[in-house]
Order: structure tokens, then sequence, then C-alpha cells
């Protein structure tokens, strides 16, 4: 017979015993590898989703909300900037690429964005069939929400006015038209419905020439900003803009008809240079009307706050894990105890006191693999769980992935403690008088 | 099979037994008889390897006591050595079976079925066999007692008051059932009781 059998044997015994460990140590487990995951995709979600941007310019705010809204889309925006006014970022040399984006309705719930194709090409998105947009209209559809809403090449959709998919009237003279669809790109390009700019703004004079109760929608979603820019800073913007960019007006002018009141949500800018990390976002903050925000500090700070919080769990998981520790060491304990005539009975047999502790080892150690192992698998389970709620709320899902390193680094702590806990409840088994335990009965 | 010399032994408490050479040849048995207190058990558990001698020596089965160490002692008595407890102790975990198994396997035997079949047949433990030891009747925990205690084929088997419970008909049943399963086995056997319904069964006696 083997000793793992007999330890086996032993183990399931005694089920309230059993039982006891077990949950402390699940429920541990648990804890530490569904908030280790969860952290951790969560973060490798934001890098890859600001990665293609340095610096997020828009209308004044709170710095965090524009980078929420404008590059991972899940907040409201600011407000509106004028495209006029931050078109001068296009000509900075120590600028890369600056992408005017504009929202303005969506479908479904579902953000409909207008941006320029670089935007795209930012993602690495590229088409899985179809074309991309060229005519007003057009969009291109993210996967998640082709393979959700079951659009195809071809359909059309009228959008609905601002960011939200309830009780909001829709643009039903403007229908857009789906040229393309996109390959998975595990960022947020996956969650949008992309069109040009020209887009949005032609279904937001279509709607501001309608009547009042579109007025009221406006104010609330899209241009609450619109008063305060328009007018309190106005002089301002246009100062900076005549020594910033001379030619602009020269080549821009006359190109469409209300161009100076044209507006974007945000300008989505890529450095050249890592001294302009250092140099823009100050200029736009203390020179203009609008505000720079930098994703990855941003995120950052938004992690840091985090942080503590999955330092507080982890420590109340830590605690859990020890008193589970302190659980199984009683439970041995007085396993041990109770079967100090087996044990005895074991060296009749022929065991050596080696090999008792080895049985009383292997007790702890399956103890502690299966309380691992389910523990795990509730935190994989947890993952799936909350991956369908962040899906279906903030558009982000979350990936099932095997044993990571810091997970096992977890499994050998908890392994190292029922060492310990093993070792400390058989000390009597190395003291353990056989001839008297047996006649004692 | 088994020699004695000189054998002394003093409990922590102080308490002193001295007790008479024992020499049994192969396949022969031996009641030691006497009352509670004179060190019966004791004997026994010195001869069965469970306590080490204050002085003299012990040799079984050709095997100098003094010579092994703590390890090879329990390998000795796993492989060498069958004992029957006045009261019983089983591996609660396990089923009758799974006890049986559990004595054959060490030190490295390999599993025989058959003779674990076979000897449940003989004590009538067949229909239990895959019970917890827990559900066993006295009668039935009785039997897998001496089952146990021979199992694994000992050059001697020692059994401790195993009559003391009984009735004079089982009495006679199970000492018959032990000198049976001896012979199959070639084993000695070594008997201490104060029992002297037993007395007639055996030739070979040592009165303490």
């Amino acid at each position: 017979m083997r000793l793992g059998f007999l330890a086996f044997r032993n183990m399931v015994s005694k089920p309230l015993n059993l039982l006891l460990s077990l949950l402390l140590l699940v429920l541990s487990v648990f804890l530490v590898t569904f908030v280790l995951q969860l952290s951790k995709q969560l973060s490798g979600q934001l890098d890859k989703n600001i990665a293609p941007f340095d610096m997020v310019v828009g209308a004044k705010g709170s710095p965090l909300q524009l980078v929420l809204s404008s590059v991972l889309h899940i907040d409201v925006p600011t407000g509106n900037i004028k495209l006029e006014e931050a078109e001068f970022l296009t000509k900075n040399p120590m600028v890369e690429l600056a992408i005017p984006v504009s929202y303005g309705d969506n479908y479904k719930g579902y953000r409909i964005l207008g941006t320029t194709h670089e935007y795209l090409d930012k993602y690495e998105a590229t088409l899985l069939e179809g074309e991309l947009y060229s005519e007003s209209f057009e969009v291109v559809v993210g996967s998640i929400i082709a393979q959700k809403l079951q659009l195809k090449v071809g359909d059309t959709f009228t959008s609905s006015h601002g960011l939200a998919s309830i009780g909001v009237e829709s643009h039903e003279d403007h229908p857009y038209v789906v040229k393309g669809l996109l390959k998975p790109t595990g960022t947020v390009v996956d969650r949008l419905l992309i069109s040009n700019l020209e887009s949005v703004w032609e279904a937001h004079e279509h709607g501001e020439e309608h009547g009042e109760e579109h007025e009221e929608e406006h104010e609330h979603d899209i241009e609450d900003e619109h008063d305060h820019e328009g007018d309190d800073d106005h002089d301002e913007a246009h100062d900076h803009n005549g020594h910033d960019d001379h030619d602009h007006e020269d080549e821009h002018a006359g190109e469409e008809h209300d161009h100076e009141d044209r507006e974007v949500t945000s300008f989505l800018v890529k450095f050249k240079n890592p001294l302009a990390m250092v140099q823009l976002p100050r200029f736009i903050n203390e020179n203009t009307n609008m505000q720079a925000a930098l994703p990855g500090f941003e995120v950052q700070r938004l992690l840091g706050l985090l942080g503590s919080g999955i330092k507080t769990i982890n420590g109340i998981a830590l605690a859990i894990l020890l008193v589970s520790g302190l659980s199984i060491f009683i439970s041995l304990l007085k396993t041990i105890r109770e079967r100090r005539q087996e044990l005895a009975l074991l060296r009749i047999y022929g065991l050596g006191t080696a090999q008792l502790l080895w049985v009383v080892f292997l007790e702890g150690l399956l103890l502690t693999l299966s309380g691992f192992f389910l523990g795990w698998l509730l935190g994989r389970i947890g993952i799936w769980i909350t991956s369908l709620v962040t899906e279906a709320s903030y558009g982000y899902n979350l990936q099932m992935t095997g044993f990571d390193a810091t997970e096992i680094a977890f499994l050998g702590v908890a392994l190292l403690i029922t060492l310990v806990a093993t070792l400390l409840a058989s000390i009597s088994i190395f003291k353990l008088n056989i001839s008297k335990t047996l006649s004692d009965a | 099979m088994i020699q004695t010399d000189a054998l002394q032994f003093t409990y922590e408490n102080g308490s002193e037994f001295s007790f008479p050479d024992v020499h049994l040849k192969s396949g022969e048995h031996l009641l030691i008889l006497g009352p509670s207190g004179v060190g019966k058990t004791t004997l026994l558990h010195l001869l069965a390897g469970l306590l080490p001698v204050s002085s003299g020596t012990i040799s079984v089965a050709g095997t100098d006591f003094q010579t092994l160490k703590r390890r090879d002692m329990d390998r000795f008595r796993g492989s060498h050595i069958g004992l029957i407890f006045q009261q019983y102790h089983f591996i609660r975990s396990l089923s009758v079976y799974q006890n049986l198994v559990l004595r054959q396997s060490f030190p490295k035997k390999a599993l025989d079925k058959a003779r674990i079949k076979e000897l449940a047949s003989r004590l009538g433990l067949s229909e239990v066999l895959h019970k917890k030891v827990t559900q066993l009747s006295q009668g039935q925990q009785q039997r897998l007692s001496i089952a146990l205690g021979l199992i694994h084929k000992p050059d001697v088997v020692f059994a401790d008051e195993p009559t003391s419970n009984l009735d004079d008909a089982n009495c006679t049943t199970v000492i018959e059932l032990l000198k049976e399963e001896a012979k199959i086995c070639q084993s000695s056997l070594v008997i201490i009781t104060h029992d002297h319904r037993v007395k007639s069964h055996f030739k070979n006696q040592l009165t303490l």
C-alpha cells in the first residue's frame, strides 16, 4: 500500500476538520489569485490602450476624466475644443502625430468615434473584411461590437444622440453604413464604431437645426463647455494661434464655410521627442484654453489608488493564509494525538519514524495542494464572472490564463507554512513509545 | 528461534524485572503464564523488540537485537514478527481489506491478494472484507486481530491475552485457530496469559 493512499484516507476520515482547513485555504488562495489577476490584467489592458499616445489635449476639466473618455472611452468627455485652436499641434516639430477625435452619437450604447484612419493605424487595427470609411456616415466596426450586434458589411443603422443608449433621440435621417469589420486587437478599438469626423459634425448640425428637445440633450452631453470656451478665452486662443501657426488660417480658410466653429472632443498626440513630454503639456495648460493630460501618468495615478486597495486585500488574504496554516497545524496535531496508537501500530508494521512523518506530511500536503487548486480555480471563475460584468458595463474582458509566477510563489509560501505546521505537529512522533502507547489503550 | 540470556528491564519509575532465559526452537510454541503485574507484557514487548532491554541479550530468528538500530528494528519487526494485542488496534480510516494490505506492505513485500482472501475466508472475514473496521462485531475484530498478526507469515507470533474477553467455547476456538494458522505459516507461537483455560493446549510452558 502506498503511504499517499493512507494519508488520503486519513485526511478524508475527518470530514469536518478537512472542511474547515480547506475552506480557509481556499478562501485565502481565491482572494490572492483573484485580486492578483484582476490588477495584472487591468493594468495590462490599460497599458495596451494608452500605449499609442503620449498626450491627450481636450477641454479643461479633470485630466483623469479626459484620459478616461478620450483614450479609454469609459467616461463622458470634459467638453469640446475648437478644431482650429488645437490644430497647431499637428505642425509642432516635437509632435509625430496628432489625431482629432470627436464623439457625438452611439449605436446601442457603443460609441461612434469620428477620427482619421491614422487612429486605426496606431492601434494596429486591420480589416477583417470590407474597406475603410471614405465618405461621411460610413463606419468600420470593432470586433466585439460586430460579434455582439451581428453587424455585417453593408448593414445600416441609425445612431442615437449622446453616449448612452437609453431614451435618446435618434438621427433617423442620417443612417450609418457599415463599410468594414475590424480584426480583434485586444484594445479599445474592438468596441468602437469608427467614422470620419465629418459624420459627427454633420449629424450634429442636423440635430441643432431641429427643435428644443434636442437642445437639452446637447447641453448635457456634448456642449456643456461650449459657452465657456467660446466666450471666456476666445482671445487668448486666437493669440497663440497667431504666433504658433502662421499659415494655419490661409491653409484652411474657405475649405469649409464654418471651419472656425468646428469642434472636436480632443486631440490624441504622439511625441517625436521625449522632451515634448516636459514642454508641450505645460505650454498647453498655461497658454491655451485647453488642457493637456498624459495618459501614462493618469493611468499610473489611477492604478496607484487601486494599488492600496489591492495591498489591503492581499494583507487580508495573507492573514487568512496564516490562520489556515494554524488550522492545518491544529488539525494535524489533533490527528496525531488521536492516532497515537495507529502510528505506533504502523511502527509495528515495519514503518520507520521518517515514514510516519512522511504520512503526516503527505496529509498536510494533500490538503494544501487541493486547497490551493480549488482556490485557484475559484479565482479563475471569479475572473470569468468579473469579465462578464466588466465587458457588459465597460467593454473590458479579462483573459483566462494558466499559473503565473506570483501564483507559483504563493503556492510555495503555502507549502512552506504546511511544512512548518506538519513538523511542529509531528514532534511527538519522534518520542513515540510504542510499547506504552499500545498497552495503554 | 528465540534465545534470551539474563534478561532484565527497568522502568523509568524504578520497577525492576528479571526474566528467566527463554529457549524456543523453530516451529515450537510457548505459553507464558503468571498473575497480573509480574511483567508478562513487559517480557512480550522485549521479545518483540518494542522495548529496549536494560541488560542481557535477545536473539530472534538468528538476529541479535543489540545489533539493530531503531530503524532496522522497525524493519525487522515488520517482516519477522507478528503481534496480536489484548486490545484491538486497527487503522480506523481503512477497510478490513486495506488494513490487511497495509500489514503486508512493509517493509517491501509484494501484495499477495490470494493470501489475504484465503486467510480471510478461513477466519470467516470474507463477508466483511470491504467494511470499515469500526463496523465489525467484537468477534470479527478478534479474528481480524489474529489475521493481522499472521498475514505477513512472520517467524514468531506474539499474542497478549488473546482469550481474556472470550467465553469457554470461543476460547477454545481461538486457540485452535491460532495453532492452526501458526502451523500453516510455520510460525512459532508465544502466548502470554493468566487464563488457565489455555494451559491444556500447550505443553511448553513458562511460569513467571
